[in-house]
């Protein structure tokens, strides 16, 4: 019997010692690698050259699954321009507590257009919106866009840009 | 009858070893089964006020008027101007939104769920490193404990008779679930 409890205790020990060495700060995935930001004008303004490339950006998490920590919205805080940095479930979680702090975020840059149905959809949806709905102005809760974007991702030109995230760091 | 008595010592250690964190676990599971429901980790709680006519101007300030007609002391974490009559303030564990130049406010204040964000972070394994480990021993120890239960009892109750049925039920559950859905 001691010998099981003593055998249990040392695999504990040593996985924690072995596991202590890999705790790292504020940095979610694969951290960042690559040196200079693209910055969200130039992301948003001609799109077509970073479709399926690695990109970094910077800015401040101004939006994060509530539920799930599987996305953060990056957006310069002079502009507003942002982007949506997807990440999947339980891979990356990112803590709602990060809301409104700087963070450095790569992934793989997607553009993601709708289809007519789904225009022809979200026209609908915002011409109903109740008037109880409790997201500000500008930005509704919408969930079943293409792509897997989570609620609330920004559309441009009926298109969805979104980071596939590969890692974040957040500068608290 | 010697390795019997092996099986059943081990199936109790480890039983009472890892007892406490599936109860952990069953009651996160079944808080993250219905995340769609409800919030498992937070409770959001959101005001709307109207704090009359802003005058807009550079954010900082916007954002420092704003939390002087609300009473609030605290210095924000950050200011970002979202649109040109957007404004969010964030503060720790609370946004606020302002849109410009009525003053409407969206008072959103987020608190852990006590308990359950706990377990929550336990069992997704949001700390990663050392808890990955852990986790791996408890996933081994469930191993354990479903290969030596079902050798406890001999006999018509053990797998000669109704303990072979009943693996077998809950080993059809799901495979027939697989079938049906993929």
């Amino acid at each position: 019997m001691k010998r099981i409890l003593v055998s249990m205790a040392m695999v504990v020990l040593v996985a924690a010692i072995v596991a202590g060495g890999e705790e790292a700060g504020a940095v979610y995935g694969d951290g960042v690698t690559i040196q200079d930001p693209v910055p969200m004008s130039r992301l948003l303004g001609e799109p077509e050259t970073f479709v399926g490339k690695k990109v970094r950006v910077d800015g401040v998490i101004t939006g994060v699954c509530k539920k799930r920590g599987c996305w953060i919205q990056v957006t310069n805080p002079d502009t507003g321009e942002g982007i949506r940095i997807k990440v999947e479930d339980g891979v990356i979680v990112f803590p709602y507590a990060a809301m409104g702090e700087p963070v450095s975020a790569e992934g793989i840059f997607e553009a993601v257009a709708l289809t007519p149905e789904q225009v022809a959809a979200r026209a609908a949806r915002q011409e109903q919106q109740p008037a109880s709905h409790s997201h500000p102005p500008g930005e509704p809760c919408e969930k079943g866009l293409p792509g897997k974007t989570g609620c609330d991702v920004p559309i441009q030109d009926n298109t969805v840009y979104l980071i596939r995230g590969t890692g974040a760091v957040i500068h608290s | 009858m010697r390795l019997r008595r092996l099986v059943i010592a081990t199936h109790r250690d480890v039983g009472y070893f890892f007892a406490g964190l599936t109860v952990l676990y069953a009651i996160s599971g079944i808080a993250v089964n219905h995340v769609e429901d409800w919030n498992p980790n937070y409770v959001l709680r959101t005001e709307t006020r109207d704090l009359g006519q802003l005058q807009d101007g550079d954010r900082n300030q916007v954002a420092d008027e704003v939390l002087r007609r609300m009473e609030i002391a605290e210095e924000p974490k950050s200011v970002v101007r979202m649109s040109p009559n957007l404004i969010k303030v964030f503060l720790d564990g609370r946004t606020i939104t302002v849109t410009l130049p009525e003053g409407r406010v969206y008072d959103e204040l987020a608190r852990r769920r006590g308990g359950f964000f706990e377990l929550n972070y336990l069992h997704l394994n949001h700390g990663k490193g050392f808890w990955t480990w852990f986790a791996d021993l408890y996933a081994a120890g469930l191993l354990v404990l479903a290969c030596t239960g079902i050798f406890i009892i001999s006999g018509k109750k053990g797998l000669g008779g109704r303990g072979l049925w009943l693996l077998l039920a809950g080993l059809s559950v799901p495979v027939i679930y697989l079938l049906w859905r993929l």
